[in-house]
């Protein structure tokens, strides 16, 4: 949470170099305290892998998960097709899992974008079991699935 | 290495993304899902998100898109072919939002690289680290304890959801 917290304040006053000082004391606490995490967790012996990379890379994850927003966005206005609908959410819940993890991953957040975004898989999970069980009611009312023909809550 | 594996993942992840919006058969379109799915499951790795990476295939491509597809056979009677909507305003408004959400990225990324860090620090393995923050009290113990109550609720949920109606009358 204080990951989301720090990076909206800080993108309502981006660009200043004042923020950028902050930002940088913030992500070196939060590094140190995910490195100290890390060094409890991990047992002895384990062989760590280390991965390089810069800032600029960020942007193509970031391009790559505002096109897959899109697309879902696509998704979910043309198709009438109540499967598709859950399908562009499902592009759209990946798309800002993908920011989660770039973030924290390039920022220095150490593990919390991971763990947000392990919650958002498993209630995107459950959202899909509920939401298919709903589905086969819908057709098992209306003997369809078309969105625009599902306009009763009861009969 | 890294950025190959990108490029590859990256466009597993927009093709599969662009042949479950446009494509015209629903089936072929969920297994496009599975292909984005994997797509982005690949970037995890490519991030150092080795368990999430893991996660993410085995309940999305296993899970989510198995009962896409069971939904898809069970529901879909003559044929599997759906229309595509012809509103021609749906056009600007996804590239309006698209340009929304990748200026407001823009935002944050020039704060993260502005602090001019170069990350190296140990990432794989995770799933220690992960299980510790999950258990630890001030961390994520709560949110742990409530997604637990919360399947719980998701599985009596979609039993009664789906066996309503069928019961003897």
């Amino acid at each position: 949470m204080t990951l989301l917290l720090t990076l909206m304040a800080q993108a309502s006053e981006a660009g200043g170099h004042a923020a950028a000082a902050g930002m940088q004391a913030v992500a070196g606490a939060a590094a140190a305290g995910a490195h100290g995490a890390a060094a409890d967790g991990a047992s002895a012996g384990a062989q760590a892998v280390v991965i390089t990379g810069h800032a600029g890379q960020l942007t193509s994850y970031i391009a790559v998960s505002c096109v897959l927003f899109a697309l879902g966005i696509a998704t979910i206005l043309t198709r009438r097709n109540v499967l598709y609908v859950l399908m562009g959410v499902e592009l759209i819940l990946n798309a800002a899992n993908l920011n989660f993890v770039a973030f924290a991953r390039f920022g220095g957040y150490g593990m919390d974008g991971q763990m947000v975004a392990l919650f958002v898989v498993i209630l995107a999970a459950a959202e899909a079991a509920i939401a298919l069980a709903i589905v086969l009611r819908i057709f098992h009312d209306f003997g369809s699935i078309d969105i625009t023909r599902t306009d009763s809550l009861r009969d | 290495m890294l950025d190959f594996m990108f490029f590859v993942f990256a466009g597993l992840a927009v093709v599969g993304g662009l042949l479950v919006a446009f494509h015209r058969n629903i089936v072929h379109s969920a297994f496009a899902l599975v292909a984005a799915l994997f797509g982005v499951a690949g970037l995890y790795w490519t991030l150092g998100a080795d368990f999430l990476g893991a996660t993410q295939v085995l309940l999305y491509v296993g899970g989510v898109t198995v009962l896409l597809l069971f939904a898809v056979m069970l529901t879909t009677r003559d044929s599997t072919r759906v229309s595509i909507g012809r509103n021609i305003l749906v056009a600007p408004i996804v590239g309006l939002l698209f340009l929304y959400v990748w200026q407001a990225c823009q935002g944050v990324v020039q704060i993260v690289s502005g602090t001019g860090t170069v990350v190296t620090e140990d990432v794989a393995p995770t799933t220690g680290t992960i299980g510790t923050m999950f258990l630890q009290r001030d961390q994520y113990l709560l949110p742990f304890e409530a997604i637990s109550v919360l399947l719980l609720i998701v599985l009596v949920g979609a039993v009664t959801l789906a066996r309503r109606g069928q019961e003897a009358p």
